[in-house]
């Protein structure tokens, strides 16, 4: 059996084995460290020795062996300390149980909304979502975000202990507050999904491994939640977005526009699949913003060239999107669609209107835009002027050397 | 009537069968198995017989919740874990439908032929309860 046939396997179980432990004995946070122990001796005895019969028994009846041990320690180290560990019982625990018995399959549902609970802060529920869900190292996700091992050891336990000291029972959240939180877990893995498509650091453009590992788990979630319009418009997004991957950097890792890339370069498995996921989503229900965005995408994916995109049909869309979504990227998108519709100067005065916007003024992306648009017009000095203001604003050295070629261009 | 065997052990007893040396000895393989299918006779029987009407052993004692009746704001305060080492805690249970306390205790005793490692054997025991079957058995 190759490792990698085994780390998919355990990929995949490890939600599912968290989830058995935490709902059979409850201490999320024990319990995951249990957890990732179990998922490490399988990683390191499975190839040597074979897969058992019941993968998922197996790792469950490790992890909960494990997971008493730990909390032997624990109770023993505490009595010592002559603090007895008290927590008091949420009130919703007191509530009658729960209509019908719970599904495995919820199990990975339920964890992937703890770990997005609202009590955490953005850069928290990626990691715990990363690391709980995604079954990943902790080594892993510190590589990924490039920060100190030791760091990112010190952000997940921080954010376990808060989930076990805001005392959420394991359990789907109820109704409304169900869609709720669902929009706190689709965010989280678009977050993760950008992260490693657009790095907002370092010397790379795209942190490809943080992206497949969002299609991954935004998969997962559609596999679970089938009929919502939302999942299936994120995972759309994703597929329809990485698809262009190949032909966004040249060979020196240089950024690429997307009117300049070689779209016979584009993943044609990844544009069919996610034209595919949002043409059966639109028709179905209200209409949110991911598969909005999604529709944009696919948009831009089946235009043969650059100049055959259907920009009337783009405009269209963001006007939809920002009447649900007060989002300056959202409005920044608008007026490029304006501006390839009615021209240069119509996108110009949308944007002279988003400067007052405090959320995008400071932005290299607002300023990257009013540079290609005042290049459109022809005033070849402001738009040199404008590439460099947004070079300036980025901290990404892929960015900084586009902005900066194309002023250069402007000033031979 | 109705009644409950109860069965004691503590973390370390656990331990002991997991096969985990404490500050008693484990249990080697051949007791491990000689219990198993001892339990399992046992069981068997009392199903025969047509008195069982259910049996369950309990999960080590560190996995415990001891839910207060002192409130705290309001609600309920929950303890993990509150059992030490070696404190003996339920540890299983029968319930059994039988024509009296006697035959009750007859079946209890017969879980003394247990085959169990010296040290264990010493000191085991089990209590036999009737079950109050409604509120005017507890009134009576």
């Amino acid at each position: 059996m190759p490792d990698i046939e085994v780390e998919d396997l355990l990929r995949g179980l490890a939600p599912q084995v968290l989830g058995a432990v935490v709902r059979h004995y409850g201490h999320f946070d024990t319990a995951e460290d249990a957890a990732q122990e179990a998922l490490l001796a399988a990683a390191t005895q499975w190839p040597k020795d074979g897969i058992p019969d019941n993968p998922r028994g197996w790792l469950i009846t490790v992890a909960s062996r494990r997971l008493t041990d730990l909390l032997r320690s624990e109770q023993a180290r505490q009595r010592r300390e002559d603090t007895v560990a008290r927590w008091t019982l949420p009130g919703q625990l007191l509530a009658p149980a729960a209509d019908r018995p719970a599904a495995e399959s919820d199990d990975t549902l339920i964890l992937q909304f703890m770990c997005c609970h609202p009590s955490l802060s953005p850069a928290s529920q990626i990691a715990l979502t990363l690391r709980a869900v995604g079954g990943l190292t902790t080594a892993e996700i510190a590589r990924a975000f490039l920060v100190p091992e030791a760091t990112m050891t010190r952000r997940i336990s921080r954010a376990k202990q808060r989930i076990k000291d805001s005392g959420i029972p394991f359990r789907m959240p109820p109704g409304p507050e169900r869609t709720e939180r669902l929009d706190a877990v689709l965010h989280v893995l678009y977050l993760i999904f950008n992260e490693g498509y657009a790095s907002t650091s370092g010397p790379t453009l795209q942190r490809t491994e943080l992206s497949a590992e969002a299609v991954r788990l935004a998969r997962m979630v559609h596999r679970l939640l089938p009929h919502d319009g939302e999942v299936t418009g994120l995972l759309a997004l994703m597929l329809l977005t990485d698809a262009r991957r190949p032909a966004r950097t040249g060979p020196d890792g240089d950024l690429i526009p997307m009117a300049e890339q070689d779209r016979n370069l584009w993943n044609a498995a990844y544009i069919a699949e996610g034209v595919a996921l949002i043409t059966d989503a639109l028709p179905r229900g209200a209409t949110g913003p991911y598969q909005l965005q999604a529709a944009i995408a696919a948009i831009h994916d089946e235009a043969p060239t650059a100049g055959a995109t259907d920009w009337p049909q783009i405009m269209a869309l963001y006007e939809l999107l920002m009447r649900i979504s007060d989002n300056p990227m959202v409005a920044l998108n608008r007026a490029v669609a304006v501006a390839m519709v009615r021209g240069a100067r119509a996108g110009l005065d949308l944007l002279a209107e988003l400067e007052a916007d405090e959320r995008i003024a400071e932005d290299h992306r607002l300023h990257a835009v009013r540079a290609h648009l005042l290049e459109m017009t022809g005033d070849r000095v402001a738009a040199h002027d404008c590439y460099q203001a947004a070079a300036r604003r980025t901290t990404s050295l892929p960015q900084q050397r586009y902005l900066n070629a194309r002023a250069a261009r402007l000033s031979e | 009537m109705k009644y409950i065997i109860l069965t004691y052990a503590s973390q370390q007893d656990y331990d002991g069968i997991a096969g985990k040396a404490s500050d008693k000895s484990a249990w080697s393989a051949a007791d491990f198995v000689a219990l198993g299918a001892f339990m399992e006779k046992f069981n068997q029987d009392l199903e025969e017989s047509g008195e069982l009407v259910e049996t369950r052993g309990l999960a080590a004692p560190v996995h415990t919740r001891r839910v207060g009746g002192r409130l705290q704001e309001g609600l309920p305060v929950v303890t993990d874990g509150p059992y030490a080492e070696t404190q003996e805690v339920l540890a299983g249970y029968w319930v059994v439908e039988c024509e009296s306390f006697d035959r009750a205790t007859e079946i209890a005793a017969r879980l003394g032929k247990a085959p169990a490692p010296e040290h264990v054997a010493a000191r085991a025991f089990a209590d036999v309860r009737p079950i109050a079957e409604s509120r005017a058995d507890l009134e009576g």
